[in-house]
């Protein structure tokens, strides 16, 4: 199962304005395998993962998800095809309820048209969303704030809330874009046990991280972007023992 | 579908089983308007009641688009114009019976909707709603010109009135009872379509589409449906405008309607259908019982409208701020990076 790659990232470059915020990153994840993603501030993480999820195209390279290439993908095909995302900076949709929230992407997961509501609320795709919904909501315990309107949730419950919106899309990649970023340390444990679980589930992570600890404990495995460029990609062991990744990054910030 | 809607019911307090609240709304609109306005005595009690009710789809269809939506749509009365001169050319031209133009008129309506759609969709926010304002203008100026086929400025007279297969009484009774129930079908599938989890999709669109694209949304595609729907509803309201009014002329169907209809929709709420009904009734309702007082009923109406704004920026029952969405609108054009912000996207 750790053999075959889900996700493969060819040679991929990306400039902005002439600026190279990834330079001829080549990387992939395995299936059901958890991987951090680690470099100091401007590595060019974020773009690697709006790049993946099909936000900007590469100027160079290309990305393949499950033997696909995603060239030319908008990012709604991409999600369609199964990799969920959450943001840097939480996008929750704050006059929409709890439940509604993650209903969006159980909703993309079956599919709607205006004839299925012009039909009304009985069909069978409309239980099929809500019944996800429902799941879903169960897994991050939000189940009792589900009339909330999102606006009105705490801080730690939107994070949940975010990538319980991300996990109703049924996928089979979930990239986390600093999920522990503002949480304290018994947050930052909840929720290193909670992708831990998914893994178990068989979901494959990609997780963008500053928290080392984080990323360390759980990862099964860890790349290192630095200047755009990877400088490392290996276990979390050998990386920390890395000299190159000591140098730019771990004996600077930490 | 039930919990997508009872979740957000919650907010109000009691709440009133909804087949009970739909008895009592087709109550009233089909006994108690008609009896009492017919008891007051006077055909134009009659007019007005009606308009108010073609007002009610206007804001209603608008509301989808720019309420529930987020596209802030400036052009709504070119759409209005359309279904209105689709019907009465039909009808005078072509001696179409109403159970035929007003199909047709939503028809014609909704597809120049989305033949502006499918171009301006692409467009970032507020550069859609100067869009959406140039096409309403071109709908005008394409009426007033067009004189072989439009009669311009002269407007076309003689609209027969409203029948049904053939049956043609032309009293303002009629009129009325027909319309509110080509009004309450065409409220019942808005409520339907916003109700469901097609309205969340659409929510999501107005919260944030960037996400909503994350997703899985096809949000491209779920901006030209909402926008042909709703142009359809404002093609089907001016095929009943024409009917009831007999006399239709470019200058009905200018930027300034518009402007009223999207007013409706602020001061009733963004995004609430009961908040657009409402907004609909008090803007047309209003005027009409402060006649007497000439011009300064102007200024009563527009004090309502910038203090509503003010003090209720969700409107009366709104689920989004009407200065949120424009901030956005304008702060898109503004902040971040540029080259994805601005014009195309």
């Amino acid at each position: 199962m750790m053999n075959e790659r889900l996700l493969e990232i060819r040679g991929v470059t990306h400039l902005f304005d002439g600026l190279t915020a990834v330079n001829s990153v080549t990387t992939h994840v395995a299936h059901n395998e958890l991987v951090g993603l680690i470099g100091p501030n401007g590595a060019g993480k974020t773009t690697l993962f709006n790049l993946i999820s099909g936000f900007i195209t590469p100027s160079e390279g290309e990305i393949r998800f499950a033997g696909r290439s995603l060239a030319g993908m908008k990012p709604h095909r991409i999600a369609r095809l199964g990799i969920g995302r959450t943001f840097q900076n939480l996008r929750i949709l704050p006059n929409m309820t709890v439940f509604d929230n993650v209903s969006i992407g159980a909703l993309a997961a079956f599919g709607h048209t205006p004839w299925q509501a012009l039909a009304g609320g009985g069909g069978t795709v409309s239980r099929r969303i809500s019944e996800l919904t429902r799941d879903v909501l169960d897994q991050v315990a939000l189940s009792d704030q589900a009339g909330v309107l999102a606006a009105n949730l705490s801080y730690g419950r939107r994070k949940y809330l975010e990538i319980a919106r991300a996990l109703a899309t049924r996928p089979k990649l979930l990239i986390l874009d600093e999920p522990a970023a503002g949480l304290n340390d018994t947050e930052t444990t909840e929720l290193a046990d909670f992708i831990v679980g998914l893994v178990s589930q068989g979901i494959t992570v990609l997780l963008v991280e500053h928290r080392m600890s984080l990323v360390m404990s759980i990862c099964h495995r860890v790349i290192v972007l630095a200047s755009g460029s990877k400088i490392a990609d290996a276990d979390p062991a050998t990386v920390q023992r890395d000299p190159v990744v000591l140098e730019s990054y771990l004996g600077t910030g930490e | 579908m039930a919990s997508a809607v009872s979740a957000r019911k919650n907010v109000s307090g009691p709440t009133i089983p909804p087949a009970v609240l739909k008895a009592m709304l087709a109550i009233f609109l089909f006994i108690i308007v008609p009896v009492a306005l017919s008891w007051i005595g006077g055909g134009y009690l009659f007019q007005v009641a009606t308009t108010t009710l073609i007002f009610i789809i206007l804001a209603s269809s608008l509301n989808l688009v720019t309420g529930t939506a987020g596209l802030l749509s400036l052009g709504h009365a070119g759409f209005y114009g359309i279904g209105a001169y689709a019907a009465a050319l039909l009808s005078t031209r072509l001696g179409l019976s109403f159970l035929a133009t007003l199909p047709l008129a939503g028809v014609a309506a909704g597809a120049v909707g989305v033949l502006v759609a499918l171009p301006t969709m692409r467009l970032v926010s507020i550069y859609f709603a100067v869009a959406t304002l140039g096409i309403g203008e071109m709908i005008y100026v394409i009426l007033l010109n067009w004189t072989g086929f439009t009669h311009g400025p002269m407007g076309i007279r003689g609209i027969p009135p409203i029948d049904l297969l053939g049956w043609q009484p032309g009293t303002p009774l009629f009129d009325y009872l027909v319309v509110a129930a080509v009004t309450a079908l065409s409220l019942w599938a808005m409520s339907r379509l916003m109700h469901s989890y097609y309205g969340n999709a659409l929510r999501a669109v107005r919260e944030d589409d960037q996400c909503a694209d994350a997703m899985g949304l096809n949000v491209v595609r779920l901006k030209i449906e909402a926008f042909g729907v709703s142009c359809f509803f404002a093609g089907i309201a001016g095929a009943l405008f024409c009917h009831t009014a007999g006399f239709i002329s470019p200058d009905q169907f200018r930027f300034a309607e518009s402007i009223n209809i999207l007013a409706m929709v602020v001061v009733g709420g963004l995004g609430s259908l009961p908040g657009a009904v409402i907004g609909a009734a008090l803007l047309i309702i209003l005027p009409e019982a402060l006649r007497s007082f000439g011009d300064f009923r102007m200024i009563a109406i527009g004090s309502i409208m910038f203090l509503s704004i003010l003090l209720q920026p969700k409107g009366l029952l709104g689920e989004a701020s009407a200065l949120d969405l424009l901030r956005r609108q304008f702060g898109q054009g503004w902040s971040g990076n540029f080259a994805t912000r601005v014009g195309w996207r």
